[in-house]
């Protein structure tokens, strides 16, 4: 066989090369610089028919195979990566579960705007503590009858809120790991739907990428995609294919990088000739081309392994790993061989140093993938704490330990506020007394803090007035102190910053990251304010008002307020319930021949029994591993 | 001389007590010393429940020669092999060529392992629910795996109500002429000792006494004596014993009280205990039991820990680590088994101040079900004055913890 593509391949290609050089190849350096979205040449994409290759015609795509599709997310990166990761996730992310999982009535409602490109696909799955691991997802959806019940986030959204259509993932049934995850079809401007910042991005500045807030979200009973608990199934099926197009991406962006360092080195002279002329830019020159050529290989053999329905997991998995991997040593060598020139903004090369990054990060990092195309070599390996091979995760303890998270619903926010205040005294916060507002944050006993949901820098009076009221210091997230700088650095709080170990942190407009939420883990008291109330703050608050701190703030200091603050006497810390203990898995079980204790948290390694394994699960012929008793002669501890 | 005493009708105690050895097991001071118990019965054929130490065993045979009057012993009945119990048997053997021996698998195993030539004599091997006849005497047998070896069962005499409880429901402190626990102030001058005793010896076999416990209930209404190994024989009030035990085994506090262990290179860390113990008795907490680890034996730091719900360790920080003596007492407490106590650390330190994070450290992962309240002191070489309002708020805390249970 000749290992090439058809004639047809091409002409798609060249095609495209074409559009691509036009529309956005002249505003390519444009949309770096200020983050934008290529809305227009985006929809130029959907009236081209590009928005849809891989799926049939009758449901509005283009009829072609996987490996025009990758053809096609290669041609877009090699002038712009970003550009090229709204189709691969369009594409292979939004619209591929519903292609492959949807019912009739869902692909003809959302897979047939999505292939024709007069809708945008997304796909919700990563969280802050569900990266790699998918058994961490906390997004939950409650069967409430007619409705699914959604809450919860999703972070780093490719696509959001550019897109009309999500694919979200979400517990269904909580604590059995990754079984309890289904997929749902959630579409834009849903009630309770909402998007966080669009993210500041190293780069890939092209693409859309933002936070998806569920609050109560309804999604229709017919939107669950699959069966409920395929959900991980689902997942893992689409990056499969998802990765093909990732692989592509880095491809384009490697490859556009190269091309633009072969010709720069024929054309830049020093000692008298050419740079290229010189062995040691050729050889760089000739490595570039050959792992280009390596990494095209793999990408293009995957597809057509998707296309035939052949296996093609591990296929997948070592392309978006080699071509991501060597998409970085090809942009860093591109920009060594434009030297000084390739360091300024505004050179391409320069931009496709930052873009090329993420491919090794996302859908799937290059470590995920090794683990993906180990499994397959290895096979299925005991797994450590799973029990029985599931993936079970540990519910994350709130970041600050246990707290009372008690939030004040009742009446207008005048009564919630009344609510907090009594609350407060009555766990004995004296406002009659107060600290100075620039006492150091380790030292203060108070801190009135202010997130970035404090909005324009004008509210930082209401910060100010409410610290003042409440005898308090004043302190902030990180990007307050160091974005906006509303406050010097070193009043921010967080893991980087100041700790605050004293009675009572109010936090106003703070979502609660967790790098800000260790810094605020040993106070006493921790009271939020936010008009998000699936923020994570609330889960590691003792008490919290849901509304606008523009609202609230005031209200707080005016009941507060008690004129002339007393210097506060010396601290004296109050105090916190314990910290729960982890209920355990199962039974413990002693041995009758020697007192030996089985716990299934430890399992018995020297018999080759996994962390986890219930003694219930024990095989039949396992011994006490002291005296070989055996388990009959156990009795439950 | 013979020493012995009836328990009832045809069965006797021909054991002996011991005042000469220091520590039991070779690791429990045992000031007031201990029994060994061993019991004959004189039915038609005779039998021997059980042997005595080697120290003890003249005392035993001169017993047995008093009570069999040149009868003959036909049986031996060991429960327990080990050797506090067992080391006799072999002169047992010598001197009554013709016994035949009646125990359980495993302690057949331990007898040969230990070097007894058992080989010629008869050795009837029983299980759970087996009985045997003597004459009149029918008893079964009861298998009490762990409590506190492998090997031990019990005796229960279905004609006069005697159980032969092994280990179970003995105690430290020898007998001294009286054999019934009636017979002395067992809640005033022993209770003490026999919790020591257990806690130490078969604390961490919690649930195997529970087994053993659940056992004797589908018998109690029969049983009219409880004849243990060490200390008095139970023939009334067996419920408070058997409560106690119940407890221990279930490793719940007996006393709503706070012990207090300190740990305290030059008496600033027992400044603080003693400050803290006068707080709480100030504050109306007096039941509050305080121990220099240092220069208490263990064994008696575990009975208390076993008693009191409620355990305060101080300790200075050595070598950046728990103080040793404090750790061996961690140590302990994991080994025994203990649970479901709550604890409050005091922790000292004059440059680099550890002892609390890892004394909490070792109770979180190391511990089952243990409680570490949140207001720890922590010290610096000394309990200064700045240091009152968390003293107050410490002996606060466990007050409201003490209430809350």
């Amino acid at each position: 066989m000749l290992f090439q593509t058809t004639r047809d391949h091409e002409q798609l290609r060249t095609k495209i090369r074409a559009f691509v050089e036009e529309e956005v190849k002249p505003i390519a350096f444009m949309l770096d610089q200020q983050n934008e979205f290529p809305a227009e040449a985006v929809k130029k994409l959907g009236e081209n028919g590009w928005m849809g290759i891989p799926y049939p015609v009758e449901y509005g795509g283009a009829g072609l195979d996987a490996l025009s599709y990758a053809i096609a997310v290669e041609e877009l990166s090699r002038v712009d990566g970003g550009f090229g990761v709204i189709l691969s996730a369009h594409v292979s992310l939004g619209s591929w579960p519903i292609f492959a999982f949807g019912t009739e009535a869902q692909k003809q409602k959302y897979l047939v705007p999505l292939a024709k490109g007069e809708k945008i696909g997304a796909f919700g799955l990563t969280e802050p503590n569900a990266g790699s691991d998918a058994g961490g997802t906390e997004t939950t959806a409650v069967d409430k009858g007619d409705h699914w019940l959604l809450n919860g986030g999703k972070i780093f959204i490719t696509n959001a809120p550019k897109a009309d259509t999500y694919v979200v993932f979400a517990v269904t049934t909580p604590d059995i790991g990754t079984r309890g995850i289904s997929a749902f079809i959630v579409e834009k401007g849903w009630k309770g739907f909402e998007f966080g910042d669009h993210y500041d991005k190293m780069g890939i500045r092209s693409s859309s990428t933002a936070e998806l807030i569920f609050n109560d979200v309804k999604v229709p009973k017919e939107n669950l995609l699959g069966k409920e608990g395929e959900g991980f199934k689902i997942a893992m099926a689409t990056l499969d294919g998802g990765r093909i197009g990732i692989a592509a991406q880095a491809l384009g962006i490697a490859q556009g990088a190269f091309e633009q360092a072969l010709d720069y080195a024929k054309e830049r002279i020093q000692f008298g000739k050419p740079i290229a002329a010189q062995q040691t830019i050729s050889f760089k020159l000739a490595d570039m081309a050959t792992k280009l050529r390596c990494a095209r290989f793999l990408i293009y053999s995957s597809a057509e392994l998707k296309e035939h329905h052949l296996p093609y997991g591990m296929e997948s998995a070592m392309a978006k790993m080699y071509a991501s991997d060597i998409a970085l040593e090809v942009t860093n060598d591109a920009v060594q061989i434009f030297g000084g020139t390739g360091f300024l903004k505004g050179m391409d090369v320069e931009r496709m140093y930052r873009d090329a990054k993420i491919t090794t990060i996302y859908e799937g990092t290059n470590e995920i993938q090794r683990v993906v195309i180990a499994s397959h070599l290895i096979g299925k390996m005991p797994k450590e704490g799973g029990g029985g091979g599931r993936s079970v995760a540990k519910k994350p303890a709130p970041i600050t330990g246990v707290r009372k998270k008690m939030l004040f619903k009742e009446g207008e926010a005048k009564d919630k506020v009344e609510a907090l205040v009594a609350a407060l005294k009555k766990d004995g916060h004296d406002f009659t007394v107060g600290i100075a507002m620039d006492t150091p944050i380790a030292q203060a006993e108070r801190v009135v803090s202010a997130g970035k949901g404090i909005g324009d820098k004008k509210n930082m009076k209401l910060i100010q007035d409410l610290a003042a009221a409440a005898g308090a210091a004043i302190g902030s997230s990180r990007p307050v102190a160091e974005t906006l700088k509303y406050v010097p650095l070193n009043r921010y709080v967080g893991m980087s910053g100041q700790k605050f170990t004293g009675n009572l942190y109010i936090a106003c407009g703070i979502s609660g990251a967790v790098q800000h939420l260790k810094g605020i883990k040993d106070a006493s008291t921790i009271v939020a304010i936010n008009k998000n109330g699936n923020a994570p703050i609330f889960k590691n608050c003792d008490y919290g008002i849901v509304g606008d701190v523009c609202e609230i703030l005031p209200l707080l200091t005016a009941a507060l307020d008690t004129g002339k603050k007393e210097p506060a006497p010396p601290m004296v810390k109050m105090k916190r319930p314990p910290a729960p203990k982890p209920t355990p898995m199962g039974k413990h079980c002693v041995c009758g021949g020697c007192g030996y204790e089985y716990v299934p948290e430890l399992g018995d390694p020297d018999a080759e029994i996994a962390p986890g394994t219930l003694f219930e699960k024990l095989p039949e012929d396992w011994v006490c591993p002291e005296c070989a008793e055996g388990k009959d002669q156990f009795i439950e501890a | 001389m013979h020493c012995v005493r009836n328990v009832t009708e045809d069965l006797y105690w021909v054991g002996a007590n011991d005042h000469r050895l220091a520590l039991f097991e070779n690791i429990h001071p045992i000031p007031r010393g201990v029994s060994y118990n061993a019991y004959l019965l004189l039915d038609q054929e005779t039998v021997l429940f059980d042997t005595v130490d080697w120290s003890a065993c003249r005392q035993l045979l001169e017993n047995m020669e008093y009570l069999l009057q040149g009868r003959p012993l036909d049986w031996l009945v060991i429960n327990h092999m080990e050797p506090d119990h067992g080391a006799s048997i072999e002169e047992i053997l010598l001197r009554w060529p013709k016994v035949k021996i009646i125990s359980t698998e495993k302690s057949f195993m331990l007898m040969r392992q230990f070097g007894f030539q058992v080989d010629g004599h008869e050795l009837v091997e029983v299980k759970e629910g087996d009985t045997h006849t003597f004459g009149t005497h029918t008893v079964t047998f009861v298998a009490a795996p762990m409590v506190h070896w492998p090997e031990a069962m019990v005796t229960f005499d279905v004609t006069n109500g005697v159980l032969f409880s092994a280990d179970a429901f003995g105690s430290f402190i020898a007998l001294d002429g009286k054999l019934f626990a009636d017979e002395v102030d067992f809640d005033r001058d022993w209770i003490d000792e026999a919790r020591r005793y257990l806690t130490n010896i078969v604390g961490k076999y919690g649930p195997h006494i529970q087994l053993l416990l659940k056992k004797a209930g589908t018998i109690l209404d029969q049983i009219k004596y409880i004849c243990p190994l060490h200390g008095p024989v139970w023939r009334k009030d067996f419920m408070y014993f058997i409560d106690k035990y119940d407890k221990w085994s279930r490793y719940e506090p007996e006393v709503k009280g706070v012990m207090i262990a300190y740990a305290s290179m030059y008496g600033n860390t027992e400044a603080a205990a003693q400050a803290l113990a006068s707080k709480l008795c100030e504050k109306g907490v007096t039941d509050v039991a305080l121990y220099d680890v240092s220069n208490t034996h263990v064994s008696y730091l575990i009975a208390e820990a076993f008693k009191y719900s409620h355990i305060v360790l101080a300790s200075v920080t050595y070598n950046l680590g728990i103080y040793p003596v404090m750790k061996s007492f961690l140590e302990d407490m994991k080994a025994l088994n203990l649970q479901n106590r709550t604890f409050a650390l005091i922790e000292n330190g004059s440059w680099a101040c550890k002892s609390g994070d890892l004394m909490q450290k070792f109770i979180d992962e190391e511990m089952k079900n243990m409680t570490v309240l949140n207001e720890r002191i922590s010290m610096a070489s000394s309990l200064g004055a700045d240091k009152a309002a968390e003293l107050e708020a410490l002996a606060d805390g466990i007050i409201d913890s003490l209430k809350g249970e």
